[in-house]
């Protein structure tokens, strides 16, 4: 009996929950050293709250993984199908806050379904490509169907409105499409379009302080007291830094309070200042690892539906991290997309938990099932 | 129908593009991070630094001004403003609503100004209230926090003891305006600031290099909202950045007397004139006047409209300095100078006797005497005691006018002094190349009659009047007159001390020395003496009366009307110079001097405009 929960340690796969524990380590710091120049209230909540958060993060990434690959398959559509009504339900009857309608309470609880969208996407079209013709390579017609399953979602968010995951969704879609061997072509028509309907809705379909952020972003200098100001500040941030960084709990930018919302979407620029150049390669090396880690997993999996899913979940992954890191260097116009483990934020902490379990059970299905 | 594990594999191909995918754009990712931190690093850096550092100007205390006797005559009083930067103005309806509650003020006021400065830029501070007492500052200060965007600011405001005694000679100073900010950086090698004060005026203008110092600055170290946290010192400062304290700037003792100061403003307060003191000895300016005057304390707290109108719509022009800044024609107070030029050139000797008639034909025009009656025979010095015109006439009628020009420019007429104040206007003495230049007409003796006694084209200012005197009393000492005596440093040391510079020893014959002075000592001091009724106390000064007539009276009637039945701005300039007689014949002494001053100058200034004492 000893003997084989020892086995089965042994071969529980342990690198994605690793991943999990060192990256929200640093994140964690980060947070405290963020919020300790700030009132003792104001850390308790965020300090001490992002804790139960990740204590919570922990039993669902344990509870998700117990789930084999084979179950994720079956409740696929049904996941996806539930998602979406929740997000219609949002539209109709969910909780403002920020100006958008993205939460749903329920029993108390807060739930953004948004969030969740991203991954019963990544089921959807998983389960989608598994079945459909999935030795041939994709053609433009083909895509017709996961685009349909992809762009319902994906209208309901932005109708909330939340462009930036809307545009997540699209790119998770993106990405998988791709791993099913969307043809080159077909990616070359694919991005002709992408940038015409982007200008089309940059000129129609954007609200004011949406087209604010993207000219924010072009010339953040133009009103740097105003819309640019987040823009300079987080780049003064992580400038700053240099080599070795300002040292922990030495953020000038932070703790005098120029960057806002420094503990959710601007984690990364904090981080770089306090610990420069040097703490930033280590950061982003674990982030590379797991996404490499997840292509790898892609490869070693045993049924093709489990390899779809792995590449999913990991651009679920890679976006949020590319976009937060690209947004906080000026490489792109600010969306409020937190960075994955590092950002204070239950509800993203437990989507990317998610995550983790899903791939832990993917992984471990090679052993045990 | 394919296997799981051979699509895994025809995919593989897909899962490398992916991982280079990834890896393409985490190399972006790094490039960038290494852009921003190694290659831009130290720029960032430092606009971190500057972005919670806030330089504050530290004002150098600009240097003091005394009087000749040590007594103070300019002052710095810290005065403190309370600010509001709309920069750090976070919520502005509540911040607003506490700062008039502890300002007293109505929100609406309030706004009005932060409305009035919007076109500035957000970073620049609004003053919302002068010269806030401490218990306003303390609450504003102990308050901070609740008010981010709101602080006090500590200017240094300058005080003028003697409030309008003397204003035109010490200036005012005020904030450099747009228009003046390139001229003075040029003049001055010095980065000015819009806000900045700067001497516009007098002393303050001229001395203003010396006077001001070097300002300091001073890091604070501000928070996102402006809110102070904390002064940096030097010691854990980064590189480049420090704190530099303001060098002051150096104190001036003049050479003016304040109690003279003083009794003169006394005098002419209510008046329009101005009065000037000389020493003779070395051309100290004990005393410059001139009224009306202004209270140079509100320039540099800031001019209220009302204050500035009622100053610039003054008909008397209290805004130009009447001493330096303004000719008249010298009247009978230029006969002297005549004299001299009649003697010299030999014209005249001391038996020399004209009949004082009621007129003097010149062709087919009269000239006439101020007296109508005619008196008897006078010589040079009854001629001047009782300033017979019909003398001067006689004397002129043979006497060349640019030779009389040669004499009074000998005497400083007709150019600057060169004392070191603004704007000094240089006078005018005609000669018949400068008419012919101006007018096209050929110069005409009866003109050289005018001048003679000092109408016509004559202009002199006081200053110069008083000058040329002093080099009379003297027997041809001509000094340039000045006005700062020392430049001290703050700790009282002696920097520079002006030296009496003479300007030209001028030679005549000793006799015709001794005939002016006795001629002047009898204006005062023998009966019928134009100015016997304003002798004082004994023999004890010696002087020249003179009547400038500004407007050219039209008919006899407006001639000889009483001056005082006219309206103000046509009544003749009165003018007198007083010679403290022991000036002749040594020195001037000081307590003496002002003793003359105190007890004549009452009596002097009846409806008069000008009055000179050397």
């Amino acid at each position: 009996m000893k003997q084989t929960i020892l086995d089965y340690l042994k071969k529980y796969d342990f690198s994605f929950i690793g991943s999990m524990y060192a990256i929200f380590f640093l994140g964690i710091l980060n947070l405290y050293s963020i919020t300790h120049a700030q009132t003792s209230s104001k850390v308790e909540s965020i300090f001490g709250s992002q804790l139960k958060w990740f204590v919570l993060a922990n039993v669902v990434v344990f509870v998700v993984a117990f789930f084999p690959p084979k179950t994720l398959f079956r409740l696929s559509y049904w996941a996806y199908a539930v998602n979406v009504f929740l997000l219609i339900l949002v539209l109709i009857l969910g909780e403002k806050g920020m100006g958008a309608q993205r939460w749903l309470v329920i029993g108390g609880f807060r739930l953004q379904p948004s969030e969740l969208m991203k991954i019963s996407l990544a089921l959807a079209l998983s389960r989608y490509y598994a079945r459909a013709h999935p030795e041939k390579m994709l053609l433009l017609k083909d895509l017709l169907i996961p685009f349909i399953i992809t762009i319902v979602p994906t209208v309901l968010i932005v109708l909330q409105p939340d462009l930036g995951t809307g545009l997540l969704l699209i790119l998770i879609f993106l990405v998988i499409s791709f791993y099913k061997r969307l043809r080159w072509k077909s990616i070359g028509i694919i991005s002709v379009i992408g940038i015409i309907s982007g200008l089309l809705m940059y000129n129609f379909g954007l609200k004011e302080y949406q087209k604010k952020r993207i000219l924010t972003f072009i010339d953040p200098q133009a009103d740097a007291q105003g819309s640019g100001y987040n823009a300079i500040q987080s780049q003064i941030a992580i400038g700053s830094g240099r080599f070795l960084g300002k040292g922990f709990k030495n953020s000038s930018q932070a703790s005098l309070n120029y960057l806002p919302e420094n503990h959710t979407d601007f984690v990364f620029s904090i981080f770089n200042e306090e610990h420069g150049f040097f703490g930033s390669i280590v950061l982003v090396s674990l982030y590379l690892i797991l996404f490499l880690r997840f292509v790898w997993l892609a490869g070693a999996v045993l049924r093709f539906y489990d390899s779809v899913l792995a590449i999913g979940i990991m651009s679920i992954f890679f976006w949020h991290t590319f976009i937060n890191m690209c947004m906080v260097m000026g490489l792109m116009p600010i969306v409020g997309l937190p960075l994955p483990f590092m950002s204070y934020g239950g509800s993203s902490l437990i989507t990317f938990a998610i995550c983790i379990g899903i791939s832990t059970s993917l992984s471990n299905s090679r052993n045990f099932f | 129908m394919f296997g799981d594990e051979e699509l895994i594999k025809i995919h593989k191909s897909r899962a490398t593009q992916v991982a280079n995918i990834i890896i393409f754009c985490f190399a972006i990712v790094f490039i960038r991070l290494w852009y921003l931190q190694i290659y831009k690093g130290e720029l960032y850096h430092t606009f971190s630094i500057q972005n919670r550092l806030r330089e504050e100007t530290v004002w150098a205390p600009r240097g003091m001004i005394y009087s000749r006797n040590d007594q103070l005559l300019v002052d710095n009083i810290p005065r403190f403003d309370a600010v509001v930067t709309r920069q750090f103005l976070h919520d502005k309806k509540e911040t607003l609503k506490r700062l008039s509650e502890i300002l007293q003020m109505e929100v609406k006021d309030i706004e009005k100004i932060i409305k009035k400065n919007s076109f500035q830029a957000r970073y620049r501070p609004i003053i919302i209230k002068k010269n806030i007492d401490l218990e306003e500052v303390a609450k504003i200060e102990t308050e901070n926090a609740s008010l981010p965007g709101v602080s006090v600011e500590t200017f240094i405001s300058r005080e003028y003891i003697d409030k309008e005694v003397g204003a035109h000679a010490l200036g005012y100073i005020s904030e450099i305006s747009q228009a003046q900010l390139p001229k003075y950086q040029k003049r001055d090698k010095v980065e000015y600031k819009l806000g900045d004060f700067i001497g516009q005026f007098g002393i303050e203008e001229i001395m203003d290099k010396t006077l001001r110092g070097i300002n300091g600055h001073e890091f604070v170290e501000v928070d996102a909202l402006g809110r102070k946290k904390k002064y940096i010192n030097t010691d854990n400062l980064f590189k480049g950045i420090e704190n530099r304290a303001p060098k002051p700037g150096n104190n001036l003792k003049l050479t003016l007397d304040r109690d003279m100061q003083k009794v003169a403003y006394k005098a002419m307060e209510g008046k329009s004139g101005s009065v000037v003191a000389i020493d003779v000895s070395s051309g100290e300016l004990l005393t410059m006047i001139s009224t009306p005057a202004f209270d140079p304390s509100k320039f540099s707290r800031g001019l209220t409209q009302e204050y500035w109108s009622s100053l610039i719509n003054n008909e008397e022009k209290p805004m130009g300095d009447r001493s330096i800044q303004n000719h008249f024609p010298p009247g009978s107070t230029f006969k002297p100078f005549t004299a001299i030029t009649a003697l010299e050139e030999g014209l005249i000797d001391e038996n020399s006797k004209i009949r004082c008639h009621g007129s003097f034909r010149l062709g087919r025009r009269v000239y006439r005497s101020w007296r109508r009656w005619g008196s008897e025979k006078v010589d040079v010095t009854d001629a001047l005691k009782k300033s017979c015109n019909i003398f001067f006439y006689k004397v002129a009628s043979e006497m060349d006018i640019d030779v009389l020009a040669r004499y009074a420019k000998m005497f400083g007429f007709g150019r600057k002094t060169g004392v070191r104040l603004p704007r000094e206007v240089s006078g005018l003495i005609p000669t018949k190349e400068w008419k012919l230049k101006r007018n096209g007409v050929p110069w005409q003796q009866g003109e050289t009659l005018s001048c003679s006694i000092g109408q016509s084209y004559v202009l002199v200012s006081t200053l110069q009047l008083a000058n040329a005197y002093a080099a009379i009393a003297t027997k041809g000492r001509l000094y340039k007159p000045y006005i700062v005596k020392e430049v001290l440093d703050n700790q009282g040391n002696i920097l520079r001390a002006t030296q009496p510079e003479l300007l030209r020893r001028i030679e005549l014959q000793p006799k015709t020395w001794d005939l002016i002075h006795e001629g002047l000592y009898k204006v005062v001091n023998t009966p019928k003496g134009t100015a016997w009724w304003r002798r004082g106390f004994g023999n004890q000064m010696a002087g020249k009366t003179g009547t400038s007539q500004v407007v050219r009276a039209q008919n006899d009637e407006e001639l000889y009307s009483k001056c005082s039945e006219k309206e103000y701005k046509y009544r003749h300039h009165g003018v007198f110079v007083a010679l403290p007689l022991m000036t002749i014949q040594k020195l001037l002494l000081q307590p003496w001097l002002n003793m003359v001053v105190e007890a004549l100058l009452p009596r002097l200034l009846l409806s008069r405009r000008l009055l000179i004492l050397i």
